[in-house]
């Protein structure tokens, strides 16, 4: 999957973490079948709920690309891409991680 | 004395909390590292760059009054301002509508974790200056309305009865922030939660900009507009003119009474982050009338 958080390449320790793009911690976890970079596991858990509430969403079976727009205190603006198909919402998470607003953007 | 704004471990030396913090870090331990994202840098640097990071962080200038009001400005007014103080530039119906329906709660909240600091302090300007201002927010004075009562005034005035906006649930990001707010109320002294509530009543103070911030609070036309009811000029004018004093005063007291200034600091933080945590409901709630809205955040 690739991955850019505000701009920037993201997903491996040396350009940050997946969700938010901080380069701080050494947590990994596997999604997709491939090992992504995270600062701490409340970042992971985010972003697994969010893959798995586009494809619910979606009926998509993998992800191609991902553009992600904000931070904790907005709100996250996001493009997910695959197969030339594109899918942009809007996320924010509650305080366990969970997702508490999503919103599809036309 | 040092203290680590996450678990608020104390140390003699900065460097000291460096490490513990760096090692915190390095262990992808969710607080501290969201800590240093949020407030420090998003990019790794070694222990020596932090522990100097940290000290410019926390080292007190003038006074610790002014240290408060320049992080607020940082935070809420720096660079990218809160993009609900962007949309009270030129405020729709859904952005009022947003405000009136979440900041109930936070009116209901503020006047509970002030009584607080009444029932843990002795001091007699303290508790003076703290019913007064539970006066002023919920029963009025000189026989003007509160801002509690100016508030709902402001909603029925966009058209919604006071039934229907009372009868609202607040919103998990407010609750969360009122969360944070009561156990601080719960678990710090009557300096800190002094400070970590009073300097939220920066973000109207329309002395702002003269310390730096960008813009005030609200586009000031709207009080003069024709395009906006008495009422929404009503209640944005009696913070406009209100919070100004309180704020200030409220620090000054701060300043007077403190005795572990990096506790009220890190407590002070602690509350900013719910803070920007909460004006974002306002506006989550505001799309509910005015869809447009969401564009605001993106
Ligand atoms: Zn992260
Ligand atoms: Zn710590």
């Amino acid at each position: 999957m690739k991955i850019q958080v505000n701009g920037s390449k993201a997903g491996d320790k040396e350009n940050g973490c997946a969700l938010c793009g901080a380069t701080w911690g050494d947590y990994y976890e596997e999604i997709d079948g491939e090992k992504l970079f995270f600062c701490c596991d409340v970042c992971a858990t985010e972003f697994k709920n969010m893959i798995e509430e586009i494809k619910r969403r979606t009926g998509w079976k993998k992800i191609d690309e991902l553009s992600i727009e904000g931070n904790y205190y907005k709100g996250r603006n996001c493009v997910a891409k695959t197969e030339g198909r594109e899918y942009k919402f809007y996320v924010k998470f509650g305080d366990d991680a969970e997702i508490e607003t999503f919103k599809e953007i036309e | 004395m040092p203290i680590c704004p996450s678990c608020e471990y104390r140390a003699s030396e900065w460097k000291n909390i460096a490490s513990h913090m760096y090692l915190m870090a390095r262990n992808s331990d969710p607080s501290h590292v969201m800590w240093m994202n949020r407030n420090l840098t998003m990019k790794e640097v070694d222990v020596d760059n932090l522990s100097i990071m940290l000290e410019n962080f926390f080292s007190i200038k003038d006074n610790l009054s002014f240290w408060i009001r320049e992080k607020f400005i940082q935070k809420f007014y720096g660079e990218s301002p809160h993009p609900f103080i962007l949309a009270m530039q030129n405020p729709t119906r859904g952005v009022l509508l947003g405000y009136v329906i979440e900041h109930q709660h936070f009116l209901k909240n503020w006047v509970k974790v002030l009584s607080e600091i009444i029932f843990k302090t002795d001091v007699e300007e303290v508790i003076k200056y703290e019913l007064e201002n539970i006066n002023v927010e919920y029963f009025g004075y000189n026989g003007r309305p509160s801002h509690y009562e100016l508030l709902i005034r402001m909603g029925e005035s966009l058209g919604m009865p006071r039934e229907k906006i009372l009868s609202y649930k607040p919103l998990p990001s407010t609750q969360s922030a009122i969360n944070t707010w009561r156990k601080i109320a719960f678990e710090s002294n009557w300096v800190e939660i002094m400070a970590a509530m009073h300097s939220l009543e920066l973000v109207a103070d329309k002395t702002l900009r003269k310390y730096g911030a960008k813009m005030h609070y609200f586009n000031e036309t709207i009080l003069s507009s024709n395009d906006f009811p008495k009422e929404v000029k009503d209640f944005l004018r009696e913070g406009y003119e209100a919070d100004q004093t309180h704020a200030g005063e409220a620090l000054k007291l701060v300043d007077k009474y403190a005795e572990d200034p990096e506790k009220i600091q890190v407590t002070v933080l602690r509350s900013f982050d719910a803070f920007a945590k909460y004006l974002t409901a306002r506006l989550e709630r505001g799309m509910e009338f005015d869809k447009n809205l969401i564009k605001v955040v993106l």
